[in-house]
């Protein structure tokens, strides 16, 4: 068979169709992902040993398992253990939002970390509540040193949701997969997928790098 | 006394099975400028820091203001508007100008307007002679410029008393004076003052108590003039002779 570009165009619509249901999952589970690892890294950062470990063996278990295993025990084995079904799509996000939430907990650890303690004891020094030492000393300067290793992760989230290829859900990956299964086309739409995939990683990086530039300026 | 402002009673601290504060019994009165001396790990800055709570006291207990500091949060929060403190390395915000670093604490802690908070830094920072300072950011001031901000926002919460963990050691000696000299005026105006430091001059004409620590113990309390003089002790002859 040769190689004709021209046939993507026939295809361009559902490829897109599949990004959306790409840059969904991303986007929603990111959210989530940066709200637990935030949770999770102050957890680690600020808490008790009780609290520290908790929040330990969760970003443990989860960097030292892969996440397809992650995502067929969320769609598989919880409906076993706790009998709770999910549809794929929610177990889709909800593995965005557990696996980020444990990489972006380290990350929020470490800037939080990395800001001198002495600039906490002044702040707790002229009687301020521990969260507004959090709120407006040390988490805006963490929140710099944040955004570089953040927007690694969100890139690395992103590329993971071709994973729910295994549990059937219809991101750009599992469309490619399906038009090939029927023209065997290869060349033309690994190609197309691949762009797309650069496409949606290029926006993110340049959205990262503006972010990053703006908060120089403050 | 009746008019003590800081109490250790028998206060101990231990870092594990390290014991950094000894049983240490103290009174520190309205009005007294106490400096602590001592040699290095004698257990001066804990010492100051138990007095604030960024360390927490695990035998005995300690009065300041008429709070003790095992009180609980809130209480510690009190605490810690009564007695400012001011660091060995200024820790001032970075992400703040001068004025913002002054204004900062009045406005978040005492409840002030962002205007009153303001003004208010503005006095300070001119009474620190940094009143041209004001809209620089702490990187852009040299450390006894950073130092007396340093001061400044500390005395925006209104304290009772001050204290000072070497204020003067991250500075070239060209810069110590004019931070010696801020002291020196906020002494003079009658602000209790604990101050730990290797400024024997500084000890002798502004200190009206000085005190040698050792091995988490006060093993030396006296005037300034008379102790430093005739030390009561050798450990406390030698260290003399080495600051
Ligand atoms: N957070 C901590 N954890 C464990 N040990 C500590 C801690 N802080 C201080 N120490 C120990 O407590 C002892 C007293 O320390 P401290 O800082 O009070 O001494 P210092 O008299 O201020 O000494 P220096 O003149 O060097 O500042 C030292 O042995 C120190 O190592
Ligand atoms: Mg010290």
């Amino acid at each position: 068979m040769e190689v004709n570009w021209l046939i993507i165009w026939d295809f361009i619509p559902q490829l897109l169709k599949g990004a959306q249901v790409t840059v969904h999952i991303t986007v929603v589970g990111l959210l989530g992902g940066v709200i637990l690892g935030a949770i999770a890294g102050l957890m680690r950062a600020y808490g008790n040993s009780v609290i520290n470990a908790i929040a330990f063996v969760y970003i443990e278990v989860i960097r030292g398992t892969p996440i397809v295993v992650q995502v067929m025990f969320l769609y598989f084995a919880l409906p076993v253990l706790a009998s709770i079904r999910i549809d794929p799509m929610t177990t889709a996000v909800l593995a965005i939002v557990i696996n980020a939430g444990a990489y972006i907990a380290e990350i929020v650890r470490g800037a939080v970390l990395s800001i001198s303690k002495g600039l906490s004891e002044a702040g707790l020094a002229i009687g301020l509540p521990r969260w507004k030492v959090i709120r407006y000393i040390v988490g805006p300067l963490a929140f710099r040193r944040l955004i570089p290793p953040l927007g690694n992760q969100f890139i690395v989230s992103l590329k993971d949701t071709s994973l729910f290829i295994v549990i059937g859900v219809g991101e750009l990956t599992r469309t490619g997969q399906e038009i090939m299964a029927a023209n065997f086309r290869a060349v033309e739409i690994w190609t197309a997928v691949a762009v797309m995939y650069l496409i949606m990683t290029g926006v993110l990086s340049l959205m990262l790098r503006m972010i990053e530039k703006r908060m120089r300026i403050l | 006394m009746t008019d003590a402002i800081i109490t250790f009673r028998s206060v101990s601290k231990h870092f594990g099975q390290l014991k950094v504060l000894d049983e240490v019994d103290l009174d520190i009165h309205k009005g007294e400028v106490v400096v602590l001396i001592g040699p290095s790990g004698s257990g001066k800055s804990t010492l100051l820091r138990c007095i604030n709570g960024l360390e927490q006291i695990t035998g005995g207990d300690l009065v300041v203001n008429g709070m003790s500091v095992l009180g609980g949060n809130k209480v510690l929060r009190e605490i810690r508007q009564e007695a400012g403190m001011v660091f060995q390395q200024f820790n001032l915000f970075p992400q703040m100008t001068a004025l913002q670093n002054v204004a900062f604490g009045p406005q978040q802690v005492r409840g002030m307007s962002a205007r009153q908070a303001r003004e208010l830094a503005r006095e300070l920072l001119a009474k620190v002679g940094l009143a041209d300072k004001a809209d620089h950011e702490p990187a852009e001031l040299s450390g006894g410029q950073q130092q007396r901000v340093a001061i400044a926002r500390a005395l925006a919460i209104k304290p009772k008393v001050m204290l000072f963990d070497e204020p003067t050691s991250a500075l070239d000696p060209e810069l110590k004076q004019e931070v010696l000299n801020v002291m020196r005026a906020l002494a003079a105006e009658g602000m209790t003052m604990v101050v730990v430091t290797h400024e024997m001059c500084f000890a002798k004409q502004v200190g009206t108590r000085l005190i040698f620590m050792e091995h988490g113990k006060i093993a030396v309390d006296g005037r300034p003039g008379d102790v430093i003089d005739t030390p009561p002790n050798d450990r406390m002859k030698d260290f003399l002779q080495h600051v």
